[in-house]
């Protein structure tokens, strides 16, 4: 299946468009266009490739049931599907966490070490400020995530990427809870403003 | 929570699309998006403004095998059809026809789902019968009694059937026999009336269940010591 590294958003609003109406071969098409961005989106918060796979399934079959509700003046169609896989994927996770046999393998390393992932994450993924490539929101967002402080940065990155709840941020950055909690909620709230005045100079 | 203050709102959207709101706050929020649409466009902004954090991950290929499930979920009524498929098949322009069928494998799945998600409250009980030990030998006394289990094997519920009034210095006692190894005992019971015994595990290796004649107070040893009076076998 060849996976196209941008797909056209305008494309596939009309393939969610049509996928709305019930049409397979609508969704065929944006599955093809779309599942692999969407399988990397679920892996960087599930890392077992057999429990993504099945989230993935999971994924597609609320697009083919809630595709109506897309709505393409909020959002674009890569920003619909890639926010129902990361809550397909954190609501997968934390369910299986809440089950008490259940051993997290996400927030452990090979060795067991609690802070491996992190150093890992730190080490081997590109950071935000890095990573972020051509588009212009892509170098907006850049720009404000450099505006945050250090902390607030690394806490909300941790979140996004791994779907980590604040609990578990404030434990791999062994910070207390409301630390954690409040670098988020600033971290947030300084990224929009910044956002919103880059937006106001443009 | 008040959701129509605009920060505490756009708050809890940014916290939703960043994924950190969890538990009974995110099942709240939930339940309120479709019916507010300030709700919805402020978490669909926050969406956006996060997105392009997405840009830098790479797709990986699902296996074929993610593509074929997913077919046979939504679709089981056709045979797959490939993504490459030939299209304008005439029945394919009838969407009302898929959408009824769409719907149907949805309710399926729903209804699935649903019944996967509940703890099996629904299986019957198992009823097993005492019925009187005409082997008890001298000194017991006939009795006979109904034990009804919830398939879970955590509650049980006896019933005596015919059982004779016992003297103030003597009990019946309820035991679990295992296969193998010694009685359990689940506690005396009344040959008057019924009793309920909550325990786990009263499946769990369970052949069959017995009642002896005790002295008042209980076996004093944790093993029977009278004669068993009432015998039922577990057959499930």
């Amino acid at each position: 299946m060849s996976l196209p590294s941008s797909p056209e958003p305008a494309e596939l609003a009309q393939l969610l468009s049509r996928v709305a109406l019930g049409d397979r071969q609508a969704f065929a098409r944006l599955y093809e266009r779309t599942a692999g961005l969407m399988l990397g989106i679920v892996l960087r918060i599930d890392r077992n490739r057999a429990t993504a796979e099945d989230i993935l399934q999971e994924v597609y079959v609320k697009v083919w049931r809630s595709a109506g509700s897309f709505d393409a003046r909020m959002s674009q169609p890569v920003t619909w599907l890639g926010s129902i896989a990361r809550h397909s994927a954190i609501d997968s996770l934390r369910r299986r966490q809440a089950q008490p046999s259940t051993v997290s393998t996400s927030v452990q390393g090979s060795d067991g070490d609690e802070r491996d992932l992190l150093q890992d994450f730190v080490a081997n993924e590109p950071g935000p400020a890095e990573a972020l490539a051509q588009t212009h929101e892509a170098r907006a967002l850049r720009d404000c995530l450099r505006v945050l402080s250090g902390p607030q940065s690394q806490a909300v990155s941790l979140a996004f990427y791994q779907g980590l709840s604040y609990a578990e941020v404030a434990s791999h950055l062994s910070q207390p809870l409301g630390t954690v909690k409040s670098w988020v909620r600033r971290g947030l709230q300084a990224l929009k403003g910044c956002l919103e005045g880059n937006a106001g100079r443009a | 929570m008040d959701y129509s203050r605009p920060e505490l709102a756009d708050r809890l959207a940014a916290e939703y699309a960043l994924g950190t709101l969890a538990g009974p706050a995110k099942r709240r929020f939930e339940a309120l998006l479709p019916a507010h649409p300030a709700l919805r466009d402020a978490v669909a902004a926050w969406q956006v403004r996060l997105q392009p954090l997405s840009q830098q991950i790479a797709p990986v290929t699902p296996s074929p095998q993610v593509w074929q499930r997913l077919q046979a979920r939504l679709f089981a009524d056709a045979a797959p059809a490939s993504a490459s498929a030939p299209r304008d098949a005439p029945w394919w322009q009838r969407l009302a026809l898929w959408q009824g069928l769409s719907g149907l494998a949805l309710a399926g799945v729903v209804g699935l789902g649903v019944l996967l998600a509940q703890p099996q409250p629904t299986q019957p009980p198992v009823v097993v019968v005492l019925a009187a030990n005409a082997d008890a030998g001298p000194g017991a006394v006939p009795a006979s009694f109904v034990v009804s289990l919830n398939a879970d094997g955590r509650s049980l519920v006896l019933k005596p059937v015919n059982a004779p009034a016992l003297q103030a210095t003597q009990a019946f006692e309820l035991w679990a026999v295992p296969k193998d190894g010694a009685p359990r005992s689940l506690g005396l019971v009344s040959g008057s009336q019924g009793a309920t015994v909550l325990r786990t595990g009263l499946l769990s290796g369970t052949a069959a269940f017995a009642v002896s004649l005790e002295p008042a107070g209980g076996s004093p040893t944790g093993a029977p010591t009278g004669p068993i009076v009432s015998l039922g076998k577990l057959q499930i």
